[in-house]
Order: structure tokens, then sequence, then C-alpha cells
């Protein structure tokens, strides 16, 4: 009586469970999926969730990534409009957005990103070298835009990639697109290099001569300056003795009261300034004090 | 099959028990039957049991995790995301539970624009040899806004800050991130002189191709927050030498001007020196020669009346004053007076001031 309920609830959930094995499926946050009646795709779905469908063999349901997928293009050489050889490679960053479209094109390979991948490096390719032939070297490398031209070129590699994408209807969508490698053929390189070398070259040899140069400038301008300030202070100095001594002359007149007493006492100061130290002096009797002398020599002589 | 058989054989047992007495075989067979039937069904509610345990989990510090019910996260941004501790979703294939690591900062280098390094080179720290020329499916290099060629590369921070867009969004994501770490590079390069780049301005250079990156990873909505951006740059190794010497002729210049600013400050002072002190003693000659005449001249005053009252007398004193203090400041008095014959005597002079002592002993004898 009690467990005859229990086994039917039980069984019930079994056939359940196994009828929503059959009957429905998922699709994650990070898939799309397509459904196919007899092999034709018949309903895309985009938006995660569980779904319902014919079990196998009427319907069957292929999941594609539907994430954000990175794909970086061969190394490509093009010309650009002034003739120069640039190699050029870009990154992409492209989803599948419509499973319906995307199926019929892709499912059959073995790996249908892959396959997808393959194609857009054909068709970028084609881009690249069309976009590049358009620009001259120096909208690649400049130091005078702000970048403009640069990214100019990548929107015009991805325009071009964008109407690819739309004429031929094959469910993928390009969210981004940059160049990830600039690059000149192997041969140019060492011409660079070449180049690089001289100009090196002659920066260092301006280097030096610029230095010496103003350090010659910087010396010879002090020494100007030097002796500017000396003669200046020179001609200072003289002006103001000339004002000591015209302002001394003023006294000359006391002396004028008598000159002859003057120009003794001046002698006189200058015989004592003349004779102060380690000196030798030789008199005979005619000089005075020494005259003196006269009388006692004779007196001497004389005894 | 048995477990089929045994509930058709049970049902009639508990009803007639008294009326049919079963023999001893058949109701010990039946025990066992339905004691194992009560296992089954013991072991069944245990796997159910196990079954939701299952659902269970727990997210540690640094992560965050999602719940898919049917494939479609459970909430909407943020609240969708489960913080640390223990959760419990239905068990697959219902819900499905997805970590994502948050786990502080990514690092991600860009090497589109260096040479190429085996990993055993770079642990050791060593160049490869250079070739004369640089072959550009193996070394990567960026070429500068002066038509130069040089090596760059660079480290990126980031952090995760849109864990859902950041897993559901792209099969890579850390792949697109330093795809527009080696775009940001090669387009600021393009951008830059070679100068620039290498020494005048490294920390513009990097912050040009922090910007763009940080840029390039917003415009891409990438889920992602860029933290550092760490660049280094080295000219070409064919050309190394030729760098360097243009750094060491730089160099040598700044050594070359500070040598001449030094002696231009040595010479400017001096002269500035100099000056002063020939205006000083200038000033105090000056000073001197007024300071004398005037005393001259006061001294004067007061004397000329002794000299009016007594004229020669007065010459004779003074004469005979000064020369008494000349004469004991000198050194050596030699006096010569006259012979008797009335002739001059003559005199010869050695003009040596120190005379040597024993030639003077010599002498006197």
């Amino acid at each position: 009586m009690k467990r005859n309920p229990l086994t039917l609830i039980i069984g019930l959930l079994l056939i359940i469970v196994f009828a929503l094995l059959l009957f429905v499926f998922q699709v994650r946050q990070s898939q799309v999926a397509v459904v196919t009646t007899f092999g034709n795709p018949t309903r895309p779905i985009t938006k995660p969730g569980a779904y319902l469908k014919w079990p196998w063999p009427i319907q069957k349901v292929w999941w594609f990534d539907q994430r954000v997928q990175n794909f970086e293009d061969r190394l490509t050489e093009g010309l650009t409009r002034d003739s120069f050889n640039l190699l050029t490679s870009v990154y992409v960053g492209w989803k599948v957005s419509d499973p319906a479209a995307f199926f019929p094109r892709f499912a059959g390979s073995a790996d249908p990103i892959a396959a997808a991948e393959a194609l857009l490096d054909q068709w970028l390719g084609t881009a690249k070298t069309a976009v590049v032939g358009r620009h001259p070297l120096g909208d690649f490398l400049t130091t005078t835009d702000n970048g403009a031209n640069f990214i100019a070129i990548e929107n015009e590699i991805l325009a071009s990639i964008q109407s690819q994408l739309r004429t031929n209807n094959f469910g993928l969508e390009i969210e981004f697109l940059g160049i990830k490698r600039l690059q000149l053929p192997e041969s140019v390189s060492q011409s660079v290099f070449e180049r690089m070398t001289s100009e090196r070259k002659v920066l260092a040899d301006r280097f030096q001569y610029e230095g010496e140069a103003e350090a010659q400038r910087i010396r010879s301008d002090a020494e100007r300056r030097a002796a500017e300030v000396l003669a200046n202070a020179q001609g200072q100095a003289t002006q103001i003795k000339g004002q000591g001594e015209a302002e001394a002359a003023k006294s000359l007149k006391v002396f004028q009261q008598n000159p002859e007493l003057a120009s003794f006492i001046f002698r006189l100061s200058a015989l004592e300034g003349s004779l102060k130290e380690r000196s030798v002096l030789i008199f005979d009797q005619h000089t005075p004090p020494f005259d003196l002398f006269r009388g006692v020599s004779t007196n001497l002589l004389n005894k | 099959m048995n477990d089929h058989d045994h509930p058709h054989n049970g049902l009639p047992e508990p009803v007639p028990p008294p009326e049919t007495p079963v023999d001893a075989g058949s109701q010990a067979l039946s025990e066992a039957l339905r004691s194992s039937f009560a296992i089954v069904k013991f072991v069944m509610v245990l796997l159910v049991l196990v079954f939701l345990a299952s659902g269970f989990f727990t997210v540690g510090p640094q992560e965050r995790a999602i719940i898919l019910r049917f494939g479609k996260p459970v909430g909407e941004g943020e609240k969708a995301l489960l913080g640390p501790g223990l959760h419990w979703s239905f068990p697959y294939p219902i819900d499905e539970n997805i970590k994502v690591s948050i786990a502080g900062l990514q690092h991600v280098g860009s090497t589109v624009g260096w040479y190429a390094v085996t990993p055993e080179q770079m642990l050791a720290g060593i160049e490869p040899p250079a070739g004369t020329t640089l072959n550009p499916i193996v070394d990567g290099y960026a070429l500068t806004g002066d038509t130069n060629i040089i090596h760059t590369r660079a480290t990126l921070t980031y952090r995760i800050n849109d864990p859902i867009r950041y897993v559901f969004s792209f099969v890579n994501a850390s792949n697109a991130v330093q795809s527009a770490q080696d775009n940001a590079l090669l387009y600021v390069a393009s951008r830059f002189k070679v100068d620039d780049i290498l020494t005048r301005d490294i920390a513009g250079f990097q912050e040009a191709v922090r910007r763009r990156a940080t840029q390039l990873v917003e415009n891409q909505d990438l889920g992602v927050v860029v933290e550092q951006c760490v660049v280094q740059s080295s000219p070409p190794r064919q050309l190394k030498d030729a760098f360097a010497n243009v750094l060491k002729a730089e160099v040598m210049r700044s050594k070359v001007l500070n040598e001449a600013r030094s002696y231009e400050n040595q010479i400017t002072n001096k002269a500035g020196a100099d000056a002063e002190s020939l205006v000083n003693l200038a000033q105090s000659d000056r000073a001197r020669l007024v300071r004398d005449m005037s005393a001259q001249a006061e001294r004067f005053q007061e004397i000329l009346p002794q000299y009016q009252d007594h004229p020669a007398l007065f010459g004779q004193q003074r004469l005979t004053e000064t020369l008494g203090r000349v004469l004991t400041n000198v050194q050596d008095k030699i006096f010569l007076a006259e012979s008797p014959d009335g002739n001059r005597k003559e005199l010869r002079l050695l003009l040596n001031r120190e005379v040597p002592k024993p030639k003077t002993e010599d002498t006197k004898p």
C-alpha cells in the first residue's frame, strides 16, 4: 500500500528525466547554437538558456563558441604609396554573431573556428595591401601628427574587411582590429642600420664640437667680464686717489705762508722716512753734527 | 527483476497473513527480499542527498563565482557575482558554477618589439649574438617616427573589474590585453623620435604607451583596468657601440661645459674680489693722504711763529734733532775723517748687506 505511490513517483521522475534529456538542450552564456532539422539549419539561438527540440535523428544541435576570438594574421609585405616595402600584421577580435549563417559555411570542417580564421587571413591580406598602398610611409611613421593617420589606417583596414563580411554573409563579426607588427624587409633593415650608424656619428661629433665651442665661449666671456670688472675698479681707484689729492691740496695754502720753512720741513721728514731701517750712512766731517769731529781728530793727530 | 517481483509477492502478503500461512521457506525468502528492498531505498535516499549536497561549493577570498542555470547567469551584473564563502546551487545539469580568479593583479608582457630570445638566454640574462640584419619573421622591433629601428618591450599590469565580461565574452582576454599592449607600443614608437624613446623622454614614452593601452582596453571593453605599464627600450644590438658613443659624447660635453662654468665662476669671483680690494685700498690711501696733509698743515701752523722768531736757530735745531733721531736708527755708520794732506780718502764698498762673518774677521787684523 505504502510502496506503490512511491515507486510510481520514482518511475515517473525517471521518465521525466529521460524525456528531458531527449527533448531539452542548454546553450551556455558563452555559446550560440543552431538547431538543424534533418540537416537543414532551422533555428539559430543566440541567447543562453534551456530550449526544447525534437530528439535525434529529427533535430540536432550545433554549438559554437560565441566569445571573442583573438586572431593574428600573417606578416604580409605591401608597398606604400611612396614605394617603401612595409611588412604588416594585424590582430583581430572576432566572433560568431549569426550561427545560422555561420553553420552552412563552416560546420563541415573539423575546426570551424580555424576555417573561419583562414578565410579572415586571406581577406585581411588583401585589405592590408590595398590600404598600405594608399598611404605614404610618413602616415605610419611621423613625429609631427598626433597619431590620427595611424588610427585612420587601422580604421580603413577594418572598414574594408567589414564590407567584405557584409557582402559574404558568413555570420562573422569583427569587434576590434589593430596593427600588431610593423616591420621592414630583412634587406632593408641593414640599410637602415647603416643610415642610423652615420646619424649616430654625426650626433656624437656634434655633441663634442658643440661642447668645446660652448666651453670656449663661456671661458672667454668670463675672462672678458673679469677684465672689465678689474678695469672699472682701477679707474675707480684712480679717481678716488685723485679726489684725495685734490682734497689734500687744499692744505697747501697753509704752507704758502712760508714756502722756505715748508720745504725744509718736508725735506726733514723725507730724510727721516728714508733712513728708517737697515741703512748704511757714510759721512765726512763736513756733515753736521759730525763737523764736531774735525777738531777732535786734529787734536788726536797732534798728540 | 527481483525488485519488480518483490512488490507483487509482497502485496498480498500483509493483507492475508493469518488466513494463508506460508511455509517457513517462502517466509524466510520474503523476509530477505524485504530487508534488501529497505537497503535499496536507503541507498537511493542517500544518493539523492549526496546529489543535493554536491551543490555546495566554496569561493575563496581571491575568487568570485557565477551560477549558470541552464546556461544562463543567475542575476544581473554585480548581483550575479558570489563573494567568498560557502554557497549552494543545484548540481549539474541544472546549475553550473564557474569560479573566476580576480586574484590581485595580472601581468602580460609584450615582446613584439624585442629580438628573439630563448627562455634559457632570458634566464641567464645574455643576449643572442646579433647578425647584420633583422629577420622580421623571428626578430621583433619597432619603427620610430624618424624611421629608426629600436627594440622595446613592456609589461602591463591589470586588474579584472568585470569578471563576467572577462570570462564569458573572450576566449582569451589576457591575449587580447597583450595585443592591445603590442599595438600601443608600435603606435607610440611610430610617433616618437629615437632619442626621446631611449634617453631624453623615457617617462613620456612610457606614459604615452600606458595611455594608449588603457584607451584600447577600454574601447574593446575587455573588463579590465590597467594599473601599471613598464616599458623597456634599447637600441639594436648591432648599433650598440654607435649609440654608446653618442651617449659618451653627450656626457663629455656636459663635463667640458661644467669645467668651463666652474672656471667662469672662479675668475669672475676673483676679479670681483680684486676689484673690491683695489677700491678699498684707494679709499684708504685717500683718507691717509688727506689726514697726513691736514696734520702737517696743522703742525706747520704751530711752528711757523717759532721759526719767524729765530729762523736760523730753529733750522739748526730741527736739523740736528732729526739727524740724531735718524742716526740712532741707522744700522752702520761709517765716518771718514779727512786725511792730513787734505786729499779725500778713497772708499771701496762691497755692496752686499750680509757680509759673511769669517771674512770680516780676516780683514780686521
